[in-house]
């Protein structure tokens, strides 16, 4: 019943769609850096790349603009720490250094255990333990893929 | 104790990408997921300067530059996505984990696009997110 819940739940589907894009956003990230672009170079181009979906997302609002301090805030910090996080990963990167690339891309992809720690903290957010279960599959999976 | 170098940098990326997970619920709870979206683009470019490393950046070959902007459309609508998860009533402890199983698309498309063979782990890979969506799920 619960599992028949979740696929009426708008938030499931939506969550799907970010899986296939990000899986599209991997496929081009690496066909783009087998024709020699480095990792940092496609960091730069990327957000031009963004540029026409944002510009097509305005059309959607009309160019209504949405006053919210603190909205333009959180969304601000969204994308500066993003950015953030993918320089400092090319400087573990870098090949200069010559740390292991595996470990490094395995403990950074852990990243959302640290946004649920912060959800159950800050948001006062509660998972049930199938939820809490899936958390573990969920982190074996991502160790999985970062190697 | 004595940690290496390494863990200390690659601890910004995990702390950044996990905060901003948290942000993410935060910029829903103000704006639309459209809006949402705009505001993380405009936070991206702010850190441009620091990612432009010289002229010889710029000369790319085309078809590269065509697979990189097509990285940043791609990645755009997947953040569009996950931001109307959260705005729909996606927890962000939740949407988090189950929206970072992307590499499981990439699992599948790459025996094909790359022609890359799929490892008896990374099935197991795929076991596991998948049963992992399914109880996120619950």
């Amino acid at each position: 019943m619960e599992a028949v819940r979740a696929l009426k739940a708008n938030w499931f589907w939506y969550s799907v769609l970010c899986v296939f894009f990000w899986g599209g956003w991997i496929i081009t990230s690496k066909l783009g850096t087998n024709t020699g672009i480095t990792d940092r170079g496609m960091q730069f181009i990327f957000p031009f790349g963004a540029l026409p979906i944002v510009l097509a997302l305005l059309l959607i609002k009309r160019l209504r603009f949405e006053k919210s301090g603190k909205g333009i805030f959180y969304g601000l910090s969204n994308g500066v720490l993003s950015a953030v996080g993918g320089l400092a990963l090319f400087a573990a990167l870098s090949p200069g250094r010559h740390w292991n690339t595996s470990v490094i891309t395995a403990v950074t992809s852990l990243y959302p255990l640290v946004t649920v720690i912060l959800a159950v903290t800050v948001l006062r957010e509660r998972l049930t333990w199938k939820q809490v279960i899936g958390l573990g599959f969920a982190v074996v999976a991502i160790l999985i893929f970062s190697f | 104790m004595h940690l290496p170098p390494w863990f200390w940098i690659a601890t910004v990326p995990l702390l950044s990408w996990g905060v901003v997970g948290l942000l993410q619920k935060l910029s829903t709870n103000h704006l639309s997921a459209e809006w949402s979206v705009v505001w993380w683009c405009v936070g991206m470019f702010l850190l441009e300067p620091w990612l432009y490393s010289g002229p010889a950046m710029l000369k790319f070959p085309v078809r590269g530059l065509i697979w990189a902007l097509l990285s940043g459309a791609f990645n755009a609508l997947g953040a569009w996505a996950l931001f109307a998860a959260l705005k729909s009533g996606g927890k962000a402890s939740v949407v988090s984990p189950f929206t970072s199983l992307y590499p499981v698309v990439v699992v599948f498309l790459a025996p094909l696009v790359l022609r890359e063979s799929i490892t008896a782990l990374q099935a197991v890979g795929v076991a596991s997110a998948l049963m992992a969506v399914t109880l996120l799920s619950t």
